[in-house]
């Protein structure tokens, strides 16, 4: 495959940059390579993702997106066999080759599952348990953190009065609220979402998509979907991704009316064979 | 990208062709209406006029058939790219198309008039006007049958032609009237149609514009010329 991506020029400087166009680099993927075992998992990608903008991520199963998005807090190295090569630049960090406590970057970069991973206590615990890994508050202000978590994950009204219930008592939608709510809660300054909607039924999804709009005026937020229309509908920027190479990415509205490499216009109209 | 592969899902692919042949349908009938408007006009019958201004029905009906089943497209597929661009031509076109229609039974319709009093010299020239409004016509559907936005694009420009033919017919009419009074209610039907022949170029060069966006996702904006000139001052008539 002869694709090149289409990507901004790039500033020579490793501090977060405005780029025309994209606004500030939050995260700055260079010549990004994977690997499970001998498997080529991710091609030289390249791609500067925008702060506080949605950066979603399309493409069919197994073209690497789920793979490049696990990247962006090291969530691979708890596999043995898996490795990344090239630079993964956050804030001026090559994370790849931070030496700090994995720990915290993944408190600066938060993850949703595809499916509501929701964890076995309290719904109150849920999200305290995050918080006092990476702060000494006291009950107080925890209550606090736990309630403005869950109103920012649009949970709070349906489950202040049940803050008690095990988290898994709630519905699936719900569930993955909690979900976000956690992550919000220890205050990241990037969101990674990965198929976040695919087992919500339609009223969950909007109440999630009308989330990751409220998100977005804080976070820097990056969603990976095998549903297009979600893509179209919460994103500023898409990147198109086939057999682990980025293929096009640029602002949602060109993608979705007006591809410009024809793997795209074929994947987004339902035409791969 | 001409010639698009084939959708997963079949019936996907049905569905726009359906909506194609129903737009490509409106069309050829629009334009044996137009040709037949300016055929009764020639022949000053007035039955024939009739059964023009009652075929309008069948354009109608296709519109409304397009915007079901662009409505169902949307419902259903949630298009996206070439395929959404080309179901909001689809409905975009209709509507040229259908105006087209009711410009051409207006022809029809006012040869009735026309047929009360004499006939007038300047009836000559309508043909001429007919002849290019429908071959713009004609072009901008193959045009959007074959996807050809260079095609369309020589079309949307060809209509300032049509436009130079309408302000000719347009003078030769006012000094037609200014000769003899008594021409007037014949003139002024006459130029009506002419203007209906004028607006159907100018539907045209809409549904070229819808085709150009159709084919490269970019609008066709250019200055384009003028050619009708009958709103300039110099032609007013002088006192």
């Amino acid at each position: 495959m002869s694709a090149t991506p289409r990507i901004h020029t790039r500033s020579e400087s490793s501090e977060t940059v405005a780029v025309s166009g994209i606004g500030a680099v939050k995260v700055d993927v260079r010549a990004l390579n994977f690997y499970y075992g001998r498997f080529h998992a991710l091609k030289n990608v390249s791609i500067e993702i925008p702060e506080r903008q949605v950066t979603a991520f399309i493409g069919p199963s197994g073209c690497g997106k789920s793979t490049l998005l696990r990247t962006f807090n090291r969530m691979f190295e708890i596999y043995p066999d898996q490795r990344a090569e090239g630079q993964i630049v956050v804030d001026g960090e090559d994370i790849l080759k931070s030496r700090r406590d994995v720990a915290l970057i993944r408190a600066r970069i938060g993850m949703v599952f595809q499916k509501p991973t929701p964890f076995p206590m309290s719904i109150h615990e849920n999200i305290a348990f995050g918080i006092r890994l990476y702060e000494k508050l006291s009950k107080a202000e925890i209550a606090v953190r736990v309630e403005s978590a869950l109103t920012r994950a649009a949970l709070w009204d349906e489950v202040k009065d049940k803050l008690q219930q095990t988290g898994t008592s709630l519905s699936g939608g719900q569930q993955q609220r909690l979900c976000i709510a956690r992550a919000v809660a220890i205050r990241p300054e990037i969101i990674l979402l990965d198929e976040p909607c695919s087992a919500l039924d339609p009223i969950s999804t909007a109440k999630v998509e009308e989330l990751i709009e409220e998100l977005k005026n804080d976070y820097t937020v990056v969603i990976v979907t095998h549903n297009m229309q979600q893509a179209a509908r919460v994103s500023d920027r898409t990147a198109f991704m086939y057999m682990g190479e980025l293929v096009e990415y640029g602002p949602t509205e060109g993608i979705f009316t007006k591809p410009s490499k024809k793997q795209t216009e074929d994947y987004i109209t339902g035409r791969f064979g | 990208m001409n010639t698009p592969s084939e959708h997963i899902i079949r019936s996907y692919d049905d569905e726009l062709k359906r909506l194609t042949g129903e737009i490509v349908r409106m069309g050829e009938i629009a334009i044996a209406q137009i040709e037949g408007a300016v055929d009764v006009v020639e022949r000053r019958d007035s039955r024939a006029a009739e059964r023009v201004v009652a075929n309008d029905d069948a354009i109608d009906q296709l519109e409304a058939s397009v915007s079901h089943d662009v409505l169902l497209l949307l419902a259903r597929r949630q298009p996206m790219a070439r395929d959404l661009r080309e179901i909001l031509a689809a409905l975009r076109i209709a509507a040229d198309i259908e105006r087209i229609g009711d410009y051409a039974a207006n022809v029809a319709k006012r040869s009735m008039a026309l047929n009360i009093n004499a006939p007038i010299t300047p009836v000559r020239s309508l043909p001429a006007l007919a002849e290019a409004a429908s071959g713009l016509l004609a072009d901008v559907l193959k045009a959007y049958r074959d996807g050809d936005s260079e095609l369309a694009r020589q079309v949307w420009e060809r209509d300032a032609d049509l436009d130079a033919l309408y302000t000719a017919l347009f003078r030769e009419l006012l000094t037609y009237m200014m000769e003899d009074p008594r021409n007037i209610t014949s003139a002024t039907h006459l130029l009506f149609m002419a203007k209906n022949f004028e607006r159907i170029g100018d539907h045209a060069t809409n549904i070229a514009e819808n085709v150009w966006f159709l084919a490269t996702g970019e609008p066709l904006t250019e200055a384009r010329q003028k050619g009708d000139l009958t709103a300039s001052p110099e032609l007013q008539p002088r006192a």
